[in-house]
Parts: structure tokens; sequence; C-alpha cells
């Protein structure tokens, strides 16, 4: 008779991570709790030695490295971890894929603060109707550079970090600057 | 980095039979199918103890969300107790210790062959779909390399013409199940086998339903709040099934999906086709308190 497997404590904290970030890019705009705070647990989530990933702070390299994943630059990353960012022309660096493998664009995963700052206004597929959001920590031009570079499906997909708050930013959403 | 943090003790099985990195695989390309709606995303799709074709596309990701607390139903063609459905709940209650249920209202996660339930999902819900063919443009491109580039060009037009074919020949679009739907306005995808009923309840949905083909390893994803909308021509409607003045002989519910036994006599009678719902129906005809949920349909039809 087979014994039901118990789930460790890398597979829970994996599978609430990623519960959390799949609700978050379901639902752009709508923070979401995330189990622990910061990027370690989401790298744990998802990232192993098939991906390539950037990290913007030096801090994140051993978690990096430890997980099998190989360090690369920005243009080769399929997993930016810009930490926060400070400079918007590193968004010209990610790579957005192609029309026929939109896979290949990349996740990128940026410090933010909920609440304050630029109020935006978000549309598209997963929100019902607009939602309107304040998004700070950010540089100035976050948002042009951003429209400049997707060119749906081409694109690259975002996930907001405050603290343990998770806000998804898929590339087929709108934004608009308030 | 020493030995001790590079290795794991040893387990019999994975949590949820896949194991760690098969998960994330799954979760890395889940995260790009709900970015990019109604886009095929190729993934590895591994070995799972059942035949490729029965499933094993749901399976996984069924796998890969499930955790002890996610109640879990499953359902094929509407029903939780035939084989197929029967065989996958015990499964995923194996390998994860997640509670089942039968109740649609109940459950966390729900994985389908082949029909939405009747009851109108909630945000917190999952749909998973089984899907056999993820192609849509098979039937007009069989090389899906061509197929890839027709997608990346947004080349619909044989879709279009498949159906005024069919419009031609039989005076009516033919296509039964998997009826080509766009999303998002760009990407027309196959909602896997469901009747024309079901398609309209992925329009602007509020659950997300994730749809995976193990066998094609192809995975896709319509979140909530999509735009899906069936290919029509503006002067042919999009007709769902004519069952909305149905009634199902054992429960008494009309205006729903219905399965059509064929009597000696010639004739037919129908049964809803959503088991369950059919069930509760059933014990509430009979004075039993039940909690029944609000259906997509109402009075066979489905409000705009």
């Amino acid at each position: 008779m087979l014994t039901t497997p118990t789930a460790d404590a890398a597979e829970r904290s994996a599978n609430a991570t990623f519960d959390a970030l799949l609700w978050a890019l379901s639902r752009p705009g709508l923070p979401r709790q995330l189990p622990q705070a910061g990027e370690p647990a989401l790298i744990a989530a998802l990232v192993d030695r098939e991906c390539h990933v950037y990290a913007g702070d030096p801090l994140l390299i051993p978690v990096v490295t430890q997980c099998g994943a190989k360090l690369v630059d920005l243009p080769q990353a399929d997993h930016a971890f810009l930490g926060g960012l400070t400079e918007p022309e590193l968004l010209r660096q990610l790579r957005c894929g192609s029309d026929l493998y939109p896979d290949d664009g990349a996740t990128v995963v940026i410090r933010a603060r909920f609440g304050t700052g630029a109020q935006v206004r978000l549309t598209g597929p997963g929100v019902n109707g607009a939602v309107d959001v304040q998004i700070g920590g950010l540089p100035d031009g976050f948002w042009a550079r951003r429209a400049e570079m997707i060119r749906y499906p081409m694109g690259f997909d975002m996930l907001l970090l405050d603290a343990a708050q998770v806000i998804g930013l898929p590339r087929s959403t709108k934004v608009e600057v308030l | 980095m020493s030995l001790a943090n590079l290795t794991k003790p040893w387990a019999p099985m994975s949590y949820g039979f896949l194991d760690a990195s098969a998960k994330r695989e799954l979760r890395r390309k889940m995260i790009k199918a709900v970015c990019v709606p109604g886009c095929q995303m190729p993934y590895a799709s591994r070995e799972v103890p059942m035949a490729r074709g029965w499933g094993t596309g749901g399976l996984q990701v069924s796998l890969t969300l499930i955790n002890p607390a996610m109640r879990v139903k499953v359902i094929d063609q509407g029903a939780d107790d035939s084989v197929n459905a029967a065989s996958i709940r015990r499964f995923l209650a194996r390998v994860s210790g997640a509670p089942t249920t039968l109740d649609t209202l109940d459950a966390d996660l729900i994985q389908s062959r082949h029909r939405i339930p009747e009851e109108i999902l909630r945000e917190d819900q999952v749909l998973v779909l089984q899907v056999p063919n993820p192609e849509p443009l098979r039937s007009v491109q069989p090389n899906m390399s061509i197929a890839r580039q027709m997608h990346g060009d947004a080349d619909y037009g044989r879709m279009w013409l498949q159906l005024y074919e069919q419009i031609v020949r039989s005076g009516r679009v033919m296509q039964g199940a998997s009826y080509p739907s766009m999303v998002n306005g760009r990407h027309v995808m196959t909602p896997s086998p469901i009747p024309r009923w079901d398609v309209p309840k992925l329009h602007m949905a509020r659950h997300l339903t994730i749809l995976s083909a193990g066998r094609e390893k192809r995975i896709f994803a319509v979140p909530p709040y999509t735009r899906v909308e069936p290919l029509v021509f503006d002067d042919v409607p999009y007709r769902v099934e004519d069952h909305g003045g149905l009634t199902c002989y054992r429960s008494g519910a009309t205006g729903f999906f219905m399965n059509e036994i064929p009597q000696g006599d010639g004739t037919s009678t129908y049964e809803v086709s959503d088991s369950e719902y059919g069930v509760k129906a059933i014990r509430a005809r009979d004075g039993e308190v039940v909690a029944m949920g609000e259906t997509w349909y109402k009075d066979g039809k489905m409000p705009q």
C-alpha cells in the first residue's frame, strides 16, 4: 500500500510562493501576500540549473548559484532579479522573446513600494475593467520604457516586490500613468 | 558549499509525485502561459503513471498546484464517477493527501475532461482542462512549424475559410467541440473539446483556466476577465447546442447541457451532463437542504 508523501519545508514554501505568483499574474495590480519576503523564495520556486539568471543585487548571487542556475548578463537572462532599479535604461537590455516563441521573454523581479509614488491605471487580461494602483520606488521614465519595449506578444513579465507583497504585471497589461 | 546542503534526505516519493525540477519547469511555463493568454507554450511533459492522451497534461498541472489544503474535484465529460475521473481523483489524493469533493462549490482545484461545470466558478477556483489536441490550426495546417509562424503572424484566415466551407456544405457550422476561439483579441486557441455550450463560460470569467496537453507538450491559459470570442461571421451568430429546453429525466433540471440517452422505441431521453449538479437537484427535490450555486445558464440561456 502506498503511503502518502508529506511535503517538506522547501516544497511547502515553493508551492505557496508559486500560488501567490500565479494569483498575482492572473490579477495584475492586486497585491498578494507571499509566504516569505524577498527574492530567495521566488528563486527557490522557479529557478534551477536549466535557467540563465541575472542578479542585480550582489547579495542574491550566492542564492542563485546555490540552486545551480548560470549567472549571465541581462540580454541572455530568462530570469532577471534586478533588485531596486535606479536606471530605467536597463529595461532595454531585457530579453523579449519573438513572435514565434513569446515564452523566451524574461521574467523580471523588481523591488518597489506600493501605496506611494506614481498612480497608474492598469487594463488588460485579468483586470476587471480597470484597476488604479500606486507604485513607487521606480525610476523616472520606467513606464514609458516598458511600453516601448513590449510589442505584444513579445515582451517581458514583471513581478514587483514590496517586502512580502507582490504585484504581477504581465506583458499583456496596459499601463497608463495618471 | 558542502555535500550536506546539496542533497536532501531520502524519501520514497516526491510530494505530489512530480520531482522538484519538473514542478519548477511547469511553474515557469505556467507563468508564461498566463502572461500571454491563449498562446501555446511548449513544456517538457514528464512521465506520469498514466498513458499519454488520458489527461497527463492536466494531471501534471494539478500535481504542481496541489497542496494538502486544496480540495480537488475531477470530472470527465461532466461526470465525477467515470473511470478516468475517479482514477485521477484517487491518484491526486494518494500522492498529495489533498481532500477530494464532488461538489463544484467546495472545490479549490477542478481538473476536467471536456466540460466546464454548470455552476459559476469563483475567483479563488482554478480550472484545469485536459487537452488532446492544442493546435487549432492542425486541420488547416498539419506542419506545426508553419502553424507556429501563422500564430506569430496572427494569420487565421484559413480558420474562417474552414467555418465558411462548413456553412456552404451543411448550412451551419458543424464544429461541435473545440470551437476555435480568439483570446484577448490576438491568439486563436482551441478551448479543448468542450461543447459549444461551454465556450461562453470562459469569456470574462472570474476564475483562472489552465489548459494542458501532455502528449503534445503544450500548455496555455485563460486568465480571469479575459476576452474569449468564438470565431463567427457577422451574419452567422454563434449558436450553442439546443439544450435550453430539455429536461433531465432523473432530476427534472431544465436548461443545462444534457446527455442524450437513446431509447428502444427510437426516441431519446436526456439526463443532465454535470452529474453532481443533477445529484444536487435530486436531493433538493427530495427536500434536503442543498447549496445550489448560481449557474452560468439561466432558463437555458446565457445572459449577455
